[in-house]
């Protein structure tokens, strides 16, 4: 086996180097495939529960989206009418908005607060896990409790506003931060970010203690300060966290869902709405159930197509 | 018709099913329950709150079940505001209730446009259901003619106020636009706020409202020609009672501001209500289950309510109407293996007219099925308040002066742009003549395609 490893890694080489699969180029010998066999009994059960409980619901909701279907009952096909509905769909359009301003937040705010923390949390031992778990609660708290609490915090008349108003501080009296059109999204954001960034900064942090300290000391003796030591040594040495928190970043925020319905259900006005509560409001509530699988597929598409990008660009030999 | 259809499916699932003597058991015994109406009846229940499910169970479930023996009703409480969606789900797989609960005739329409429910009036005329239930409810369960679905719990909309705010102020319910008007800017320049409102936690809000404009600006004559599709919602008459209800919310007259509506949930406008720093609330029957959580002791205040009908905002429109809404209906899963147990179970709630209004006494609101009652009907131990609620509404409506509430006669669609689109008529985004534009052709598409429910004609209720 340790012979073998060599050659295998040589043809992986020369593969990524055609930009092809390397593993088309390995035969396994009886034992490799005996491996892999064992993996794949290992594995079945969980196979076949996700094609139970994902794929066969999946063909359904593909079959579906080609339907007009209230939801119960029978489903007439009508070809790409729910696709063309989606694609010139006003409504689809300023959904899908929110949603990418909703990935630009999360890409940026959580991310930039989780490093900061991770890093400053790893220059401290004492306390450190104190932090930690501080800043972990809210992740653990269910989202329909985290909701509950700053909507009241953050309620026009009992909220913070009239509280700070009463002791002189007046800025925010009177301000709907979940009522005004312009302040509804980031105001549901804030409040999913307060929520999300804890669990950022805990996966930083380990990410950050895996890095070799020689690396610091190195830096250290060359002159970098603290932030030439976190610009140069720890980003690049969490990059693989990092990139994979930005891919997962993306992901939910294209599918994200219980924050905004819960505190805001799309409004008002739409200034909340995105594809899911978008779909959702057309499943249950204008009984569009196939029009909603064609929206479901259409944003599930859009994330495999994330998810393929990552996997080709650590094909073409990114860090990532 | 249900009977022999049952027992085709069970002849069919008898023949597969002679492989154990235990399931022979068990279909012998179902085959006891169509013939005789007993076994076990299932009925999931939409009931919020631990008193109301508590008062359900020992004066609904013991009674009937004491009243009906050999029919065991297994009631499953579920939340309000998934339990369509839990039914549908439920229906779809082809399980489900045997009573089948849906939040009005609109979402009913649905679940019968699949054939998922028994045909009822075999029954009605088995138990005379023509004379135990109003006719304007009995014809609103009505489906090309035939009867599927049986309201069991009616609403209206009513004018509440603090009555000791307004004792001390001098001030009077107002009985028209001009005295509405004027009382709304005198308590706003008083710093209070006019009607307590808000969207937080129940979005549809909106909704309310345009029923109430609809209604008593518009009038029920122009919106049953909208509704059967004679006039357009364009019409300038509907253009109007927007425009009038936006310039209502520009003026800060409900919740404050435009958002401070959206962001104030039911418990703090009701707590406005209640400590008075807010006059009115426009709100539906549903609210006198409440109404007494807000006032007096239980409140931390020593304030009184009183209720008023809404009043009419233009001439011609009658002084006193009150629009008629279903909050929920009662059907028969096609799939029901006792049908005839359960349509014993919708006959039982509508039999005893005091039994009842006992009940509309103990637990206002949840429990208000549309029977005829006169006002010496309802028990001493009424709330005087509620029982006039009850008793001016019968009047009113056997007069002929009763409107329609949007959830109950709009179509799915429409019902879900009239509160959402109003969302951007009251931020400015959009201009009540295209509201109505909008509103109009996604009415006439659903005309188009039978997804009206029934309308209730006009005439005597």
């Amino acid at each position: 086996m340790p012979a073998e490893q060599p050659v295998i890694e040589a043809a992986e080489e020369r593969a990524v180097e055609q930009g092809r699969s390397p593993r088309k180029e390995v035969r396994r010998s009886p034992r490799q495939r005996k491996r892999a066999l064992v993996a794949w009994i290992f594995m079945l059960p969980l196979v076949l529960v996700n094609l139970l409980v994902i794929v066969g619901p999946s063909i359904a909701t593909i079959y579906y989206s080609f339907t007009e279907w209230s939801g119960i009952g029978p489903a007439e096909f009508v070809g790409l009418q729910n696709y063309r509905q989606m694609l010139t769909s006003g409504e689809f359009y300023g959904a899908l908005l929110h949603n990418i301003i909703w990935t630009g937040i999360f890409l940026t705010v959580p991310i930039a607060m989780g490093l900061l923390g991770a890093f400053l949390l790893s220059q401290i031992t004492r306390f450190q896990m104190l932090f930690r778990v501080v800043y972990f609660i809210p992740y653990v708290i269910a989202s329909v409790v985290n909701a509950s609490i700053w909507e009241n915090l953050l309620d026009p008349e009992r909220g913070i506003g009239p509280a700070l108003t009463s002791i002189g501080i007046p800025f925010l009296d009177g301000v709907a931060f979940f009522g005004d059109p312009q302040l509804a999204l980031p105001s549901v954001a804030f409040v999913d970010n307060w929520h999300w960034w804890g669990f950022v900064l805990v996966l930083f942090l380990t990410a950050m203690q895996s890095v070799d300290r020689e690396l610091y000391d190195a830096a250290k003796v060359d002159g970098a300060n603290r932030w030439h030591q976190f610009r140069h040594v720890t980003i690049p040495g969490i990059r693989p966290t990092l990139v994979f928190v930005m891919m997962m970043t993306i992901i939910w925020s294209l599918l994200v869902f219980d924050y905004i319905y819960i505190i805001t259900q799309g409004g008002p006005a739409g200034a909340t709405e995105v594809v899911a509560t978008l779909m959702y409001k057309e499943a249950f509530a204008r009984f569009e159930a196939g029009y909603a699988a064609a929206l479901g597929l259409g944003m599930s598409f859009v994330s495999g197509l994330i998810v393929l990008i990552f996997v080709y660009l650590r094909r073409r030999g990114w860090e990532i | 018709m249900n009977r022999s259809m049952t027992r085709k499916s069970f002849v069919t699932s008898g023949g597969k099913a002679v492989i154990g003597a235990s399931l022979a058991g068990s279909l012998l015994a179902s085959c006891g329950g169509q013939e005789g109406g007993t076994g076990e009846l299932t009925y999931w229940s939409g009931l919020e709150g631990a008193g109301p499910r508590e008062y359900y169970k020992e004066h609904i479930e013991k009674p009937f079940e004491k009243a009906n023996p050999g029919i065991d009703l297994k009631v499953q409480f579920q939340s309000p505001e998934d339990l369509d969606r839990t039914v549908r789900t439920a229906l779809q797989g082809g399980e489900g209730p045997d009573l089948v609960p849906t939040p009005g005739p609109s979402f009913a329409l649905e679940y019968i446009d699949a054939n998922l429910f028994v045909e009822l009036d075999d029954y009605a005329k088995q138990y005379g259901w023509q004379d135990k239930i109003l006719g304007w409810a009995l014809d609103s369960g009505r489906f090309q003619g035939k009867l599927y679905s049986v309201p069991t719990e009616f609403e209206t909309m009513l004018l509440y106020y603090n009555k000791t705010l307004f004792e001390e102020k001098g001030w009077m319910p107002p009985k028209d636009r001009e005295e509405l008007e004027s009382l709304a800017e005198e308590a706003q320049g008083q710093g209070i706020i006019p009607f307590s409102a808000g969207s937080a936690d129940w979005r549809p809000t909106p909704e309310w409202f345009m029923t109430i404009f609809w209604n008593h600006y518009s009038g029920p004559d122009a919106l049953y020609q909208a509704l059967t599709g004679e006039v357009p919602w364009t019409d300038p008459v509907f253009v109007e009672a927007v425009d009038l209800h936006s310039r209502y919310f520009q003026n800060g007259w409900y919740g404050g501001s435009v958002e401070k509506f959206f962001s104030t949930g039911s418990d703090a406008y009701h707590t406005q209500l209640g400590d008075g720093k807010a006059a009115m609330n426009m709100e539906g029957s549903w609210f006198l289950l409440e109404v007494d959580n807000f006032f007096g002791q239980a409140a931390g205040n020593d304030n009184e309510w009183d209720w008023a009908p809404l009043p009419s905002l233009a001439n011609g429109v009658p002084s006193q109407i009150f629009e008629l809404g279903i909050g929920s209906t009662l059907s028969i899963n096609r799939r029901s293996q006792v049908p005839d147990a359960a349509a014993k179970y919708i006959n039982w709630l509508f039999s005893d007219p005091e039994r009842a209004a006992q009940r509309m006494a103990d637990v206002p609101a949840v429990f208000n099925i549309p029977i005829p009652l006169e006002r010496e009907d309802f028990p001493s131990n009424m709330d005087p308040r509620v029982a006039d609620v009850l008793a001016t509404l019968s009047e009113t409506t056997s007069k002929g002066n009763y409107g329609y509430t949007t959830w109950t006669f709009w179509p799915p669609k429409s019902d879900v742009f009239v509160y959402e689109g109003m969302e951007k008529v009251l931020t400015g985004e959009m201009e009540p003549a295209a509201y109505c534009a909008e509103l109009n052709k996604i009415f006439q598409q659903e005309l188009d395609e039978g997804e009206v429910p029934p309308i209730i004609e006009r005439g005597a209720a």
